[in-house]
């Protein structure tokens, strides 16, 4: 119990909490702090992370106390303000307790290090003030004073990654753009975040997008480039209506189109619209699309650092990447160095999915194992009797990573050699309902939905490579499929112009790598016992069915006959194999035959 | 300009900085293939066929776009640059939606250019349609007359109405100057030195002589009969092949210095081993000549004919008169020419006896419809049991069968019907029931015999287990048809030159041929523009004439009609066959076509623009057109559209190629590496055709 008076009243208003319904609980909280003339700000912030406990609400009081709620729909919104903001009483069983060890949340936290993410959750994304607050455009202050040189030596210092996938050492990189000759030259925010399932970026830019922007004020300064774009998907408007916004109040407060050094150094930034193309998150097909080209990627060398937009040096990097930089400076290179492996530094976001207890965004430091983020901070796999298989690392460039190989540490190095990459963070969990031939076909499907068509391996290869998969999930396998597979994937991978075409064939070979005992009984017996791949399942209810009918009131097609306390019994000239009863079912009795 | 040192395929080179791995190969005489490349033009990096590996880098790099190193060491030929050059090949054949050869071309056993003599035929130029058959057939006017036309099986016109009248054609460009000076002659080669002997004068013979000719080598062919022809005089009767156009072709052959030899059989008059010793080289074309047997009691009298001694006598004029009613045995083409040639020679009643039903007959249905007007009376599932004489005539003891199970042909097999025997009388049995290969005459010196007595040739090269001596034609498939006896005799004429030059002998080079599949699979609408139009009819003489005279039964088209038919053509088969890039590395890279079947894109061909046709369905998203359009010509014209496996070159904003015409468009058609991009007034004609010799 708190005698100091509720001061604000936050909502988490990043698209993951809009999408739970966080709109509906902030316009109830608005008519209920009216209708009781209660004296609280609203407010809204990003994205915290907890996805898994989203729409959240954080209640603060004048003395600095902070309570922060879950799962917060119309009916808690309103329950929170009558006894907590006017009645002065926590409602005790819905609060968050990142403190109580042994909890689900206190577990979900403990292990991250939070960077990128330090103020997500913490301001008011629409607000400079807030960010300003907490030590926001000090960096670039410093970066000024110090000079190019020094922060070229720093972020080299830190050791510091391209966090876009590619891991290349970003002081390396800025060094090249800052010798290059060429003017302008520009710098280059990819937020294209094309990855399906990957929501990274976008949690960054809407909870803290000047962050980005003054990571990409000091990279300016430091390679002597005048013009910033930020090449933003247009599938995430929200992130975009923050962008211009932090833009806008960035620009009245004289930071950007000013001159921040005496010699005139001024910076602007200007947001390019993608247009629907995974493509142009290649770094030579973006540059192609801000051009008002056709997002088709180009040979390197030329590098952008070298020339890049209309000729110029360019220095492209990732939002994650720009958004770790004020830290740097500000905490210095050590601190960031001390955390993660010899050769992977700082911490790496990941966008934390699938067959998981509790989802979300976590950022965690480098040199963590795999394990441990699905076991420790996701709580492990989520239904009962389920069993973990594998988790899928860097969406469909990258590869699935066996459970035996959960020891696997977040480096970039060590997770390459397992066949996988790093990628841009997303982490998807899989277990024994999940198929991994499907897995694979459900990845190519859509790199080869986003080639751009130049090369003949990536152009015509990946739809060869999807057709064959889509035989054999179908059914209509051949043994040979396996080889031909796995010669098509190679050739693909070492003979494509871009990235996409490199590692579009990694989910295929990592899958046929480490099971493939899955293809093979896909093909040979015509039999899916992940209980995915329609055509090739079966399920049967076991004798262990204590008979509690929630089958039979969930499935679509009625097909599953028994009373109470009985055995069910599916008809499978019925059934059509959705899984929704397996879904459903609390005590496992649902087995792929 | 600095200088770098570096390897290639293990020689050391030096180069300039800054030059690409493709610029400095072949500045050294290395051939690396490329499709996208273009002189003129940045690299783009679409084809990647020109990938080279370079030590130190996983993956391989295109050549046309990566600048040399100092110390690069670069392989352009290993194993895994060849693995990878065949895979992009089938890739994109994969995809590849035209015909390199028309289909009926394709189909055809010669590869005759059809669509190339048709379109010839169009302009009413009858010499050059001439000439361009005669390039890979000798006998036109005689096939043109009895070939079992499989070209017309394959005729895409079918789709809209009927297929093109295609071997009427055939004889229809050559009949006019058959026999005259005219007629096309090839020039022959400066003389080799070396000497080729053909046994056999049929239609296989014939066409080794030709084409061993051709090149200048000596050639002698050893023939039973006193005339030319083989099967096609001696088992076709006159009414269908008149023995004057063999005769007149034939010539031909004379006049080319073949040298024909009448009345000498092999194993009777000379041996295989003198004839072995007195040539560089043998082609062995004796035919399947021996007729079988009926297999029943009665199958030696004197009153029971084999039908290929029945019409070899026809032929030849000793033999004038048959019996008053002929029962023929048999369902074959023989069987159909001995019933009416029986009717000719004054048979009042002639019906032939055939063991399954009128579908299994694997007669023409033509030649069995020109048989049935003129009188002759087919019944079908009856066999003879037993031939016995009565009175002054025979008796045929017959059964009816029914059909049971298929056999090893897949055709069912007929089974007698106990209790069903009946008799029939006749004055003559004519045994028309197929024949098979004797090769005794060769001796024990004799090159090695399949286990059904045919010489074992490679089908490749038409060689047989002597290596100097070939065969090929009825002597190695059994009786079959004269069209594929040509054929092989033309590719056992390439062998044969092979070997007497001192190459290899390897026969054909292989050439890849891209189809978009028979006309049954295709959509119908491929064709919606084409208006139907009735194929021309054969003309016929009067029935009076046909019973009673061995006349040609068929007089020919006129005039207007042939080139009218001419006209119905649809010129399937690509203008770019002979300078396709893609076509000419298949061989080289072994590429097999069909590693990768799946879906194909979709695209329309755009036909708008006057000169120059666009077929998005060959395009290989080379980009050399929207390149040069861009860099060289500075015009939008065209452009990619769409992403990924549907990409396709068209002009920008839905515009047709006509509307978007411009100067310059002759430049993209001619770089354009496959067939997208053609001239329409290209001539269609696919061979080149050399002039002939003599009078014009």
């Amino acid at each position: 119990m708190s005698a100091s008076p509720v001061k604000e009243v936050i909502v988490g208003l990043g698209s993951c909490g809009i999408a739970s319904g966080a709109r509906k609980t902030w316009n109830a909280l608005e008519r209920a702090l009216g209708s009781t003339g209660a004296k609280a700000n609203l407010g809204i912030t990003g994205c915290v992370g907890m996805c898994y406990l989203e729409p959240l609400v954080e209640v603060v009081h004048e003395d600095g106390s902070r309570f922060l709620y879950r799962k917060v729909n119309e009916k808690r919104a309103e329950q929170i303000v009558t006894e907590h903001v006017c009645g002065g009483k926590p409602v005790q069983k819905l609060v968050v307790d990142l403190g109580a060890e042994g909890s689900e949340d206190h577990a979900y936290m403990a292990k991250q290090r939070r960077i990128v993410l330090r103020n997500c959750g913490g301001i008011d994304p629409e607000d400079i003030e807030d960010y300003i607050a907490v030590g926001g455009y000090r960096a670039i202050r410093r970066s000024i004073e110090e000079g190019p040189e020094w922060v070229v030596s720093e972020i080299k210092a830190s050791g510091l990654r391209g966090r876009g996938g590619a891991g290349f050492p970003t002081g390396t990189k800025w060094d090249l753009a800052r010798r290059s000759a060429g003017t302008p030259k520009y710098v280059v925010c990819n937020a294209d975040e094309g990855d399906p399932g990957a929501f990274m970026d976008r949690s960054t830019i809407e909870g803290d997008p000047h962050s980005v922007l003054e990571g990409m004020m000091i990279c300016g300064f430091t390679v002597g480039a005048t013009e910033g774009i930020i090449y933003c998907r247009a599938e995430y408007p929200l992130a975009l209506k923050r962008l211009r916004i932090a833009i806008e109040q960035a620009t009245g407060r004289g930071l950007l189109d000013a001159p921040l050094t005496p010699d005139g150094f001024s910076f602007h930034v200007k947001v390019k619209e993608g247009a629907g193309a995974f493509v142009c998150g290649e770094e030579t097909a973006l540059m192609q699309s801000v051009m008002g080209q056709r997002g088709m990627p180009k040979f390197r060398p030329p590098y952008p650092a070298q020339a890049g937009l209309w000729g110029k040096p360019t220095n492209i990097n990732n939002v994650e990447t720009f958004a770790n930089v004020p830290w740097i400076i500000i905490e210095g290179a050590k601190a960031f160095a001390s955390l993660g492996t010899e050769k992977s530094k700082g911490s790496k976001v990941f966008a934390l999915a699938g067959r998981i207890k509790r989802g979300g965004l976590v950022e965690v430091p480098m040199g963590i194992t795999i394990g441990e983020i699905v076991n420790d901070v996701g709580g492990g796999t989520v239904g009962k009797g389920r069993r973990l298989k594998a988790v899928q690392m860097g969406g469909p460039s990258g590869g699935c990573i066996p459970d035996s190989l959960f020891d696997t540490r977040i480096d970039y190095d060590e997770v390459t050699r397992t066949g996988a990459i790093m990628g841009s963070g997303g982490l998807v969990v899989m277990d024994d309902t999940s198929c991994m031939v499907d897995i694979a076909r459900f990845f190519l499907d859509f790199t080869q939905k986003e080639s751009c068509g130049k090369c003949t391996f990536c152009r015509i290869g990946t739809k060869r490579m999807l057709e064959i998969l889509t035989r054999i999930c179908d059914g209509e396998g051949r043994m040979e499929d396996i080889d031909l597979l796995q010669d098509l994937a190679y050739r693909i991978k070492t003979t494509s112009l871009c990235g996409l075409g490199q590692t579009a064939p990694n989910p295929v070979l990592t899958t046929i790598k480490y099971f493939r005992a899955e293809y093979e009984t896909h093909i040979r017996d015509h039999k899916c016992l992940a209980g995915r791949c329609s055509r090739l399942t079966t399920f049967h209810i076991t004798g262990e069915c204590p008979g509690c009918m929630a089958c039979l009131k969930a499935c679509p097609t009625k097909c599953i006959t028994g009373k109470k306390k009985e055995v069910h019994v599916i008809d499978q000239g019925k059934c059509i194999k959705c899984g929704v009863c397996r879904d459903v079912c609390k005590y496992d009795t649902v087995a792929v035959v | 300009m600095s200088k770098v040192k570096l390897t290639m395929d293990g020689r050391t080179v030096e180069a300039d900085a800054g030059a690409t791995i493709l610029e400095v190969a072949r500045s050294v005489g290395i051939e690396i293939p490329t499709l996208c490349h273009h002189p003129e033009l940045k690299p783009f990096g679409s084809c990647f066929l020109c990938v080279v590996e370079v030590k130190g880098r996983p993956n391989l790099l295109p050549s046309c776009a990566t600048p040399v190193a100092d110390g690069m060491e670069i392989q352009t030929r290993s194993d895994n640059v060849r693995g990878a050059r065949k895979m992009c090949l089938e890739l994109l054949l994969s995809d590849h939606m035209g015909d390199c050869l028309g289909p009926c071309m394709a189909e055809c056993p010669c590869h005759v250019d059809i669509p190339g003599f048709l379109a010839h035929l169009r302009s009413g130029d009858f010499a050059s349609a001439e000439a361009l058959i005669k390039q890979t057939l000798p006998l036109p006017a005689s096939l043109g007359r009895v070939c079992p036309r499989p070209c017309e099986g394959a005729c895409r016109r079918q789709i809209v109405d009927a297929p093109v009248a295609i071997c009427n054609l055939k004889r229809f460009a050559v009949d006019p100057a058959l026999g005259t000076d005219k007629a096309y002659r090839p020039v022959v080669a400066p003389a080799t030195g070396k000497s080729v002997g053909v046994v056999g004068a049929g239609p296989a013979g014939l066409a080794c002589a030709y084409f061993a000719r051709m090149k200048g080598h000596a050639v002698t062919v050893y023939e039973m009969h006193d005339r030319p022809g083989g099967m096609i005089r001696w088992g076709i009767p006159a009414f269908r092949l008149p023995r004057e156009v063999i005769d007149d072709e034939v010539a031909v052959l004379e006049k080319m210095g073949v040298e024909i030899r009448y009345r000498t059989a092999i194993g009777r008059d000379i041996q295989f081993g003198d004839l072995v010793k007195r040539h560089d080289a043998l082609f062995l074309g004796i035919g399947a000549q021996r007729a079988s047997r009926l297999g029943c009691e009665g199958e030696d009298l004197p009153e029971v004919l084999s039908a290929l001694d029945f019409l070899h006598d026809a032929s030849a004029g000793t033999r004038s008169t048959i019996g008053r009613r002929v029962m023929v045995v048999g369902g074959g083409n023989t069987a159909i020419d001995a019933s009416r040639t029986s009717l000719r020679l004054g048979a009042e009643k002639v019906f032939i006896l055939y063991r399954r039903s009128r579908q299994e007959m694997p007669a023409f249905d033509y030649e069995v419809h020109e048989a049935e007007e003129e009188g002759v009376e087919i019944q079908i599932l009856s066999a003879p049991v037993k031939v016995e004489k009565a009175g002054g005539h025979l008796r045929v003891l017959c059964i009816r069968m029914e059909l049971g199970e298929p056999d090893a042909s897949g055709r069912r097999r007929p089974v007698p019907l106990k209790g069903s025997e009946y008799a029939i009388e006749v004055e003559n049995v004519v045994a028309a029931i197929g024949q098979g290969v004797d090769a005794s005459c060769l001796g024990p010196d004799g090159p090695r015999l399949t286990r059904w007595g045919t010489p074992e040739v490679s089908m490749r090269t038409m060689q047989t287990s002597i290596p100097t001596v070939f065969s090929g034609g009825d002597a190695v498939l059994g009786p079959d048809i004269a069209v594929r006896a040509a054929a092989h005799g033309r590719l056992a004429a390439v062998s044969i030159d092979q070997l007497l030059r001192g190459q290899p002998v390897t026969g054909d080079p292989a050439v890849y041929n891209a189809t978009m599949g028979s006309w049954k699979e295709m959509p119908r609408d491929v064709f919606e523009h084409v208006d139907p139009k009735d194929r021309a009819k054969m003309g016929l003489i009067t029935m009076e004439e046909r019973r009673t005279s061995f006349s040609e039964v068929e007089s020919g088209l006129s005039r207007e009609a042939g080139i009218e038919e001419a006209g119905r053509c649809l010129a399937c088969g690509c203008r770019s066959v002979n300078d396709c890039k893609i076509r000419k590395l298949t061989e080289e890279y072994g590429v097999d076509p069909r590693r990768f079947e799946g879906a194909h894109r979709d695209y329309t061909v755009d036909d708008s623009h006057p000169d120059v046709l666009l077929e998005p369905g060959k395009c290989i998203l080379c980009g050399i057109c929207v390149r040069l359009c861009d860099e060289v010509l500075h015009t939008p014209a065209l452009g990619f559209v769409k992403r990924g496996f549907d990409s396709r070159i068209a002009p920008p904003l839905r515009k047709t190629l006509a509307q978007v015409h411009f100067d310059g468009i002759m430049k993209l058609v001619d770089a354009c590496p496959t067939g997208a991009l053609t001239l329409k007034r290209a001539p269609v004609p696919t061979y080149s055709v050399a002039p002939g010799a003599g009078s014009k």
